[in-house]
């Protein structure tokens, strides 16, 4: 590199350095997105997420290129005055026409993939109702409501309330849709677990839902997403994951502690246990 | 020409600091909106410091979670409302009545009103900090029903920002009327320099979008106060007109805090690449493009509440892109084939490109609803707003305080230093902001006073305060610079930077009445005419 002349010098400087941030820009955002979600959804939303950021780095590549190359390409050498050229016609037309077709690329891409995630609700889907306050969760199951292997005569809600020192745990089966009705009665919440790339907001005075499918078992933190006062940052909770027979015990035993004399006891299940 | 003959007050000097507080002149004015949002700059600043303190390790007890909310709240507020909106006010008054050759402003005595509107405002914003239940913790958005439960600092926070709302619409009418108005001769709107077009663009989307936010803010201080219940579902209300009402003001304000930031980077490129801007009208049709779609795009903030139709604001959020795309195109084919100097105005200027053009890459996740449904209200969020308001906006805010430094106060900053300050503070800045996406695709939400170290977080948190500190050692060199350039005498020619618009075709610093005389003015850039009368011209 020594023996180079100044300008190449610079030229292969600088072309190591841009190359060096693209790549770190891309293995940075590859190894945080892993992996890319446990449910259905997830997965259609993280191949979107794939596709946008693809599309991104093309532009921020191609760009970037540009731009390096100008500043070093048409660097002031002399007195000398540059054509002057103010644009034209068919420049500017490409100028908006590029960008016209990577937007609607980009847009339909993510409304059928959005289409694909919402055509999800089914009627006999385990439902789970989630009620955010400040600052932790409840998680209440109704005996009847329990999707596959559910009693149609049970009667009574076992439920699973947090506090900010004491992280609830929100017990679901895998491989099975599982619908989540949101709700609040202080402040707006949001229902936020990492590992299926969505969250969903709890607004006082209407019910949000949506349905997901997991396809893993095993323990996700996840926590609140909307600002929601003091310890909003503690307003965490853990998605439990587990295989159905495992979910059947588990309602059995909540149901036989918490409904057995009658009462609903709280802050069974929690994380402290 | 009959003479007359009139009293003369000889003998009396007003004292300077009256003389300031008493000006009219759009310049002096100018000067205090410089000097006091730099002043807030700081402030948000040190605000942003303890911030990124209590972020950098996990389970820190820095700040209490009260206080955190605080601290944020008012950074934001800081930032937003008394830097980044009325700094482009205070490049404007400088510059649009030099630009387009006029003496004043339409208005001068409104003029000032606007600007002495600020400072009352700035201290009842912060006053929050000593009254009972400390200042506003609701966020910048300040959404309901959170609003209503804090303490006495929110009203005073909805007072300040009504009143700085007034301020800038004011302002806004006063600059429309001062372009439509008071160009010079020969001066044609498509003639207008470019800084004063995104100016004007700016100031129509205040004049529209400011009065729906201070209505929205009334109705929340009456829901706080007065028994209202227009925010609160048990009263018939609804929590999510908030969010629309508050959107519909703060999407086009975010249009506010950048474009003006657009046309001071859209005045340095030219001159140091020694070309015309590239596409001067694809530049200003995209800047009236920016400001109508801006008014259709609010609802891509609140995806998540299950409220919006989806469809139609994830596609002219991403339609948006298209006149931002426009703009990138139109600051490439000026560099291009250009003759191409890198003095300090230009490195920030380009440091503008380049992050600006991260900062429209990173909007597009949340364009694409599914996605947003990830990244909404987490770091990747943030990153994206410091991508633009920071790495955009404040480093035009710096470009253009080099680059009209010699105009406004006759003297030059430091090269030296300067650079050495553009490469301390993009380095920082891309140290502090870049992990906050990786931060963000990892689940770690925006607004947490805390984080558990089991999250794994606390290495790219580490990393970021590192950037942020690194970006305020960067203030340090440019401190010293203008401490140096105030020592030496005002030494600066009219047009040390060979430019193109009008404000260099006077003295630095200019008289009090402006110009002694125009040059005629026959393009956008009549001291390029000027020079060059005679020459060949290419095309
Ligand atoms: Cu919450």
């Amino acid at each position: 590199m020594l023996g180079m002349p100044l300008r190449r010098r610079l030229r292969l400087l600088v072309a190591t350095v841009t190359a060096a941030l693209l790549a770190l820009l891309a293995t940075g955002t590859a190894s945080a997105i892993q992996p890319g979600g446990i449910t259905d959804e997830a997965r259609l939303m993280n191949d979107l997420f794939w596709i946008v950021t693809i599309a991104g780095l093309i532009v921020f590549g191609l760009v970037g290129a540009a731009l390096v190359y100008a500043m070093i390409r048409y660097r002031r050498q002399n007195d000398e005055l540059p054509p002057q050229f103010h644009g034209g016609g068919k420049i500017e037309a490409a100028m908006v026409g590029v960008p016209v077709l990577i937007v609607i690329g980009l847009f339909t891409i993510s409304m059928i993939i959005l289409v694909q995630i919402d055509d999800k609700a089914e009627d006999e889907a385990l439902t789970i109702d989630v009620t955010g306050f400040q600052f932790s969760w409840q998680f209440a199951y109704n005996l009847n409501d329990l999707g596959t292997n559910t009693d149609p005569n049970a009667e009574g809600t076992i439920a699973v309330i947090g506090t900010p020192a004491n992280d609830p745990i929100l017990y679901m089966p895998v491989d099975e849709p599982v619908e989540f009705l949101l709700k609040s009665n202080d402040v707006i919440h949001s229902f936020y677990v990492k590992d299926f790339l969505y969250k969903l907001d709890l607004i006082p005075g209407r019910v949000n839902s949506f349905t997901v499918t997991a396809r893993e078992t095993g323990d996700f933190s996840a926590q609140c997403a909307e600002l929601c006062g003091t310890n909003h940052a503690l307003m965490r909770f853990i998605v439990r994951v587990v295989e159905r027979d495992e979910f059947d015990a588990w309602v059995a035993a909540e149901a036989a502690r918490q409904l057995g004399d009658g009462a609903l006891v709280s802050a069974s299940g929690t994380q402290g246990d | 020409m009959a003479t007359v003959a009139v009293p003369q007050l000889s003998g009396y000097h007003r004292p300077a600091v009256l003389d300031w507080i008493m000006t009219v002149d759009h310049k002096r004015l100018g000067i205090l909106y410089l000097y006091f949002t730099l002043f807030f700059f700081a402030v948000g600043g040190i605000l942003a410091l303890l911030v990124r303190t209590q972020l950098a390790v996990a389970d820190n007890s820095f700040v209490g979670n009260d206080a955190y909310n605080q601290i944020f709240t008012m950074h934001a507020s800081a930032m937003l409302f008394l830097f980044i909106i009325p700094v482009w006010a205070g490049f404007g008054n400088y510059l649009v009545p030099l630009q387009i050759g006029a003496a004043d402003m339409a208005f001068p005595r409104i003029n000032a009103l606007s600007f002495w509107m600020l400072p009352p405002a700035g201290i009842l914003m912060f006053a929050g900090f000593i009254v009972d239940g400390g200042a506003a913790d609701g966020g910048w958005t300040a959404y309901s029903p959170l609003a209503q439960q804090t303490g006495v600092g929110m009203d005073m926070w909805i007072i300040a920002v009504i009143v700085l709302g007034m301020s800038s619409t004011i302002g806004a009418a006063n600059f429309l009327v001062t372009m439509f108005r008071m160009r010079a001769p020969g001066m044609t709107m498509f003639r207008m320099p470019i800084f004063c077009w995104t100016m004007l663009v700016t100031a129509l989307l205040q004049l529209l979008a400011t009065p729906v936010l201070a209505a929205a803010l009334v109705m929340l201080f009456i829901d706080r106060n007065y028994g209202g219940q227009f925010f609160d579902p048990n009263g018939g209300g609804n929590v999510v007109l908030w969010q629309n009402v508050f959107w519909f003001y703060s999407h086009p304000a975010v249009y506010i805090m950048i474009l003006p930031g657009m046309g001071i980077v859209s005045e340095i490129l030219p001159v140091f690449s020694r070309k015309p801007l590239f596409g001067y009208k694809a530049f200003v049709f995209a800047t009236i493009g920016i400001g109508g779609l801006g008014f259709s795009v609010w609802a891509h903030h609140m995806f998540t509440t299950g409220s919006v139709l989806l469809p139609f604001f994830g596609f002219m959020t991403f339609m948006i892109g298209v006149p931002t795309g426009v703009k990138i195109f139109n600051w490439l084919g000026t560099l291009w084939g250009g003759s191409i100097s890198f003095p300090t105005p230009m490195l920030f200027a380009i440091g503008f490109v380049s992050m600006f053009l991260i900062g429209g890459i990173n909007g597009t996740y949340s364009a694409a609803v599914p996605v947003d449904f990830a990244l909404h209200d987490t770091y990747f969020v943030v990153a994206h707003i410091h991508y633009v308001l920071f790495g955009g906006s404040v480093f035009a805010v710096f470009g253009g305080l080099y680059y009209w430094f010699p105009k406004i106060w006759g003297r030059q900053l430091n090269e030296r230093l300067g650079k050495l300050h553009f490469v301390l503070m993009f380095v920082g800045f891309n140290v502090a902001f870049f992990p906050m996406h990786m931060l963000g695709l990892d689940g770690m939400p925006r607004r947490i006073a805390v984080y558990a170290d089991s999250a794994g977080w606390e290495a790219l948190n580490m990393l970021s305060t590192g950037g942020a500190f690194l970006i305020a050692v960067s203030m340090i060199p440019f401190l010293i610079a203008v401490v140096m350039a105030f020592m030496r005498p005002k030494d600066q020619p009219d047009d040390p930077w060979e430019a193109n618009t009008l404000e260099w075709a006077t003295t630095s610093p200019p008289p009090d009445y402006n110009f002694d005389s125009l040059p005629p003015v026959r393009s956008e850039r009549p001291l390029f005419d000027a020079r060059h009368s005679g020459e060949e011209q290419g095309h």
